[in-house]
Parts: C-alpha cells; sequence; structure tokens
C-alpha cells in the first residue's frame, strides 16, 4: 500500500498479531531468566518489566507539542515527549535513590513524588511563560471541554492555530505522567541494586561493601538507560505530540505497555546476565 | 541540628546555582538557536527568507545538556581521583566539555546551514565566529553550575549516584525544564515578533520569521538579549525551584515519619503549584477573553 492510499487513522490501529508476538517474545525472554538466575534474578527483571511498563504508560500523560506548541501553533510543553518524560523521571529517580534505604514502597513513592513535583513547577512555569510572557491563555485543540474543569476551549484558540499553552487537564495529565515515571525509573533501580548487591561480591570476589558503588552506578546507568527506551519507544506510540490524557492518542496506550514490556525485559535480561553468567 | 542547618546552607545553594544554569541554559540555546524553535530557522530559507541567525541544532537541548554536563562531571570526577583540587577539577572538567559543545556548534552550524545552499542561504563566517564564543560562554556557565551543584549533592549531602551520573541526570533534567519553560518566548515572541502580541502564530505564516532588526540585520545575539528578560528567567526560575525544593524536602523531612514525611510534603507543594497554575488558567481567561464569540460546546 502507498503513503497516499494508507488509512489516515493506520497509526492508532491495534495489531492482534502484533501484540501475539510480542507476548510470546515477553514469556521466552521470562523463561531464558527463569533458566539463568530462577531466584533473585527472576525477580529482579520482574520488577524491571513492571517499572517500564509504568515509565512507558506514564508517558503517554505527558503534554508535548513539540516544535508547533514553540510558537504556539499547538497545545503542550515545546519540547520532545521522551525528553521530557526523561528529565522528570530522572529527576524522580534522583529522589528515589536517595531514599533507597528505606524501603520498596518508600521509596518509590519518594520518587514518583519527584517526578511529578518536577513536572508541577515546569507546567506552571510554561502557564506562566505563555499568559504574562506572551499574553496568550490555554486552549486545547482536541477536546471542546476541559475535561476536569469544563472550560470550554475553542473560543480560547487564535486564528490559524490549533490551541496553545496547558489547559488544567494537560497540568494534571504532566503531574501523572512524572509520577508515574519517576516510580518505574525507581523500581528499576531498587530492583537491580538489590541484585547487584547480593551477587557481586560473590563475581568480583570483594567485601559487599566495596562493591557497593559498582552496584550502585551500574543499576542507576540502567535505569537511566530502561527510562530512555520506554520514553523513546512510548514517543513513536504518540507520534511525537500528545496533549495529554484527552488526546484520541492516548488511546494507544495498550500498544505501548506491550512494547515496553517486551523492551525493558530484553534490556533487563541482559543487566541480569552481568552478574548470572 | 547542625546537620540540618548544613544541609538548608548546601541546599539554598544548590538552588541558586540551579536558578544560573536555567537561565544560561535557556539563553545558550536561544543564542545558538538549538532548540524546538531552530525548525523556522532551518525553514526560513526554504521559504525564500535568507537569515543571519545562527542554527546549531546538535539535538534536543535535554540530551545535549545531558552529554556535556555528564561529560564536565565525568572528568571533574576524573582530576579529582587525581588528587587534582576540587574547585579546580570541576573548572578543568567544565572547560573541556564546552570545548565539545563549540565543535558540535560549529560542525552544526556549518552543516545544517550547508544543507539550505540550495535555497540560497550562505554560510557567514563572520556569524560562526561572533556567535560560537557566546554560545559556549553561556554553556560553559551552566555546566560549571549543574557541575558544582552535583558535587554539593554527592560530597557534601551524601547521595549515592556518583558525580558523573548526576551530571547525566541533571543536565537532561537542566535541558527539559529549560527547553520547556524558555522555548515558547522565543519561538514565538522573538521570532514572529512581527505576528500580533497575544496569539500563536498562524500555521501559515510559518518560516516567515523576523530577519531585520533596529539597524541592520537581525543576529542570534539580539535574540539572546531579549529572550534572556523573560524566556531566560523564567528558565532559571523553573530549574532553580526544581533542583531547590527537591532537595529541601529530603534534606528537612527524610527523617520524619520513616520516609513519609518528604512524601506527604512533596505531595502539597504539587498542589500548591497545581493551585497557581489554575490561578494563572483562570486569569488569562478573565482579562484577556476569548478570541471569539463563545459558542455551545458539542461535547
Amino acid at each position: 500500500m502507498s503513503a497516499v492510499a494508507a488509512k489516515p487513522q493506520a497509526g492508532g490501529a491495534m495489531n492482534p498479531t502484533a501484540m501475539g508476538v510480542g507476548v510470546v517474545l515477553l514469556l521466552i525472554i521470562l523463561a531464558l531468566c527463569w533458566y539463568v538466575s530462577p531466584g533473585a534474578g527472576l525477580m529482579a527483571l520482574v520488577g524491571v518489566i513492571v517499572g517500564g511498563v509504568l515509565i512507558g504508560f506514564g508517558t503517554h500523560f505527558v503534554p508535548v507539542g513539540g516544535a508547533p506548541a514553540a510558537m504556539g501553533q499547538a497545545p503542550g510543553i515545546a519540547t520532545g515527549v521522551a525528553m521530557l518524560a526523561a528529565g522528570a523521571g530522572l529527576a524522580g529517580l534522583f529522589g528515589g535513590a536517595w531514599a533507597a534505604e528505606q524501603g520498596l514502597l518508600i521509596a518509590t513513592l519518594t520518587g514518583g513524588v519527584g517526578g511529578g513535583l518536577m513536572m508541577a513547577i515546569t507546567c506552571m512555569m510554561v502557564n506562566f511563560v505563555y499568559v504574562f510572557g506572551m499574553g496568550i491563555p490555554s486552549a486545547s485543540g482536541k477536546v471542546a471541554k476541559d475535561p476536569i474543569t469544563g472550560d470550554t476551549q475553542a473560543e480560547f484558540k487564535s486564528q490559524g492555530t490549533e490551541g496553545h499553552g496547558l489547559p488544567f487537564v494537560s497540568f494534571v495529565g504532566g503531574v501523572t505522567g512524572g509520577f508515574l515515571g519517576g516510580a518505574g525509573g525507581t523500581i528499576i533501580y531498587l530492583e537491580l541494586l538489590s541484585l547487584y548487591e547480593t551477587t557481586l561480591p560473590a563475581t568480583m570476589k570483594m567485601l559487599p561493601a566495596q562493591v557497593m558503588p559498582i552496584a550502585v552506578a551500574a543499576a542507576g546507568i540502567f535505569a537511566v538507560g530502561l527510562f530512555l527506551v520506554n520514553a523513546v519507544l512510548t514517543a513513536y506510540n504518540i507520534t511525537g505530540t500528545i496533549e495529554g490524557p484527552h488526546d484520541p492518542k492516548f488511546k494507544r496506550w495498550p500498544r505501548a505497555i506491550v512494547a515496553s514490556a517486551v523492551a525493558s525485559a530484553l534490556c533487563g535480561f541482559l543487566a541480569i546476565l552481568i552478574v548470572a553468567m | 541540628m547542625e546537620q540540618i542547618v548544613f544541609g538548608i546552607g548546601i541546599t539554598a545553594l544548590t538552588g541558586a546555582l540551579a536558578t544560573i544554569a536555567g537561565s544560561a541554559e535557556d539563553t545558550e540555546s536561544n543564542i545558538g538557536s538549538q532548540g524546538d524553535p531552530n525548525s523556522q530557522v532551518q525553514l526560513a530559507p526554504q521559504m525564500g527568507f535568507v537569515h543571519r541567525i545562527f542554527n546549531k541544532a546538535v539535538a534536543g537541548e535535554p540530551p545535549a545538556y545531558g552529554l556535556w554536563c555528564a561529560l564536565g562531571a565525568g572528568l571533574a570526577w576524573a582530576f579529582m581521583a587525581m588528587q587534582v583540587n576540587a574547585v579546580l577539577a570541576i573548572v578543568l572538567g567544565c572547560v573541556l566539555a564546552v570545548f565539545v559543545q563549540g565543535v558540535y556548534a560549529t560542525t552544526a552550524y556549518l552543516g545544517r546551514t550547508a544543507s539550505l545552499a540550495k535555497f540560497g542561504q550562505p554560510v557567514y563566517v563572520d556569524v560562526l565566529k561572533s556567535m560560537t564564543s557566546v554560545t559556549m560562554a553561556h554553556a560553559f556557565i551552566a555546566i560549571f553550575c549543574v557541575v558544582t551543584l552535583c558535587h554539593l549533592i554527592n560530597s557534601a549531602l551524601g547521595h549515592p549516584f556518583p558525580l558523573p551520573l548526576l551530571g547525566l541526570i541533571w543536565g537532561i533534567a537542566l535541558g527539559a525544564a529549560g527547553s520547556a519553560t524558555g522555548n515558547p518566548y522565543y519561538g514565538k515572541e522573538r521570532q514572529y515578533q512581527n505576528q500580533k502580541f497575544g496569539a500563536g502564530v498562524p500555521i501559515s505564516a510559518s518560516g516567515n520569521i523576523v530577519r531585520y532588526a533596529e539597524a541592520g540585520e537581525r543576529n542570534s545575539l539580539d535574540n539572546g538579549w531579549f529572550t534572556a528578560k523573560i524566556g531566560g528567567s523564567a528558565s532559571g526560575v523553573c530549574f532553580g525551584l526544581i533542583v531547590f525544593l527537591e532537595i529541601w524536602r529530603t534534606v528537612l523531612f527524610e527523617q520524619v515519619s520513616a520516609g513519609w514525611g518528604a512524601i506527604v510534603i512533596g505531595i502539597l507543594m504539587i498542589l500548591v503549584f497545581t493551585v497557581i497554575d489554575r490561578y494563572i488558567e483562570v486569569w488569562a481567561r478573565k482579562n484577556y477573553g476569548p478570541y471569539t464569540e463563545v459558542k455551545e460546546a458539542s461535547s
């Protein structure tokens, strides 16, 4: 089929065969991990997959308008979706790693709140610049009314644009996305850290205290890497821009969940192999 | 108690450094024309508008700053491992990272502009000579501030991540905050100063960027001067708030109720920013009013 003949909605269509292949791949990687490292390794991989899925799902919430948003031609934040999600999630990971000694729940929530806080400040400042720097009110191009506040949108769109700024639902989406990303990144970090803490002393024939800096650095680098993998996958899924949870593109999230799970499983398996082999 | 006071002092210092870093990052990216608005700088000659604006979209601002800050932090960390004084090590690391930024800026300008030759866009050597050093100077300030705050977080506050990893994380966060806040002001307010104030740029006007200044042709230094006033300041406040509040809630409240204190304070701060955001949104709707008559929404 030529590009001209392709359906306009093709980007949003679900492909059951591809989803099925993804699930089978996921099961194969889990089985391989069970074969290589049945106890701690498999647990760590499940944690990595959960964290990766949270990042992939959370990125769908982040309102990103890309280049058109920088000219006030489209709503959203004027930067790349993967990069903004990474910025928020990594700020969350920073907080979560700091709270690692306080347990999985506390650290994960601390990481999530860190990501949410970063997005709350950023979204607020974006609206500040639009309103007080450029004199432009917020308006969505995808919905007639804000689903949360009920504010009408169409009459606040300036001529020749698809909207601009961040309506309240986009702000809430940004905070939600930051929270999920920060929590997901922290889970990946904590799972890999606990695996490395237990296995690296024997692998490297060193004392536990001596391997700690290596374990922290390796887990942190893998968490950052997995973050970027999942955020970029989602950026492809939403073809670069999205307004937030009210955008029709948001409905594509099941496809990204499967893709994120498979990609996280493969990357996580490699992260486990460095200590399991 | 003494440790908490020390922690608060370090937190304030990191917040101040982050504010300067955010401001310098946005001004650097505007002088170099690196963020999303550079799409218009690249598009303009294709629409027949030849210009003298710098054009160095090396990458998105977050990965670019992630690279430069990780490089600066990594080199500083290596120098410190060689027993070099921390201040000197950070300065040397950042200088070397800035040279990499300068190389990227030069090759990006030459490569991107040369690709527009078929549209009649010349490569201006004087633009390259006068702008590159200015972007490098601003980049040095941004990278130095980020590496220094990472060093403080690592050595004074005891964050477990090594310095290069902290540089990568805060470099990406710096680029994300700076591009999110500063890009619209450069993209809409400066590049399209010929369009109506208080409205987005009509899609039909894409590429018709302002090319003339009060005297002669506009260049990117003019853009840096203009955007530093609001876009740069707002980016600085944004990144400064992110760094300061994230560390402040941890330093002061991490030990309260076995970690729940920092979480609750974080949620409260999110709610405060939510209220401020909603106030700004409603204020704009009331004071600027609709562009067209209010219609009954269909959904």
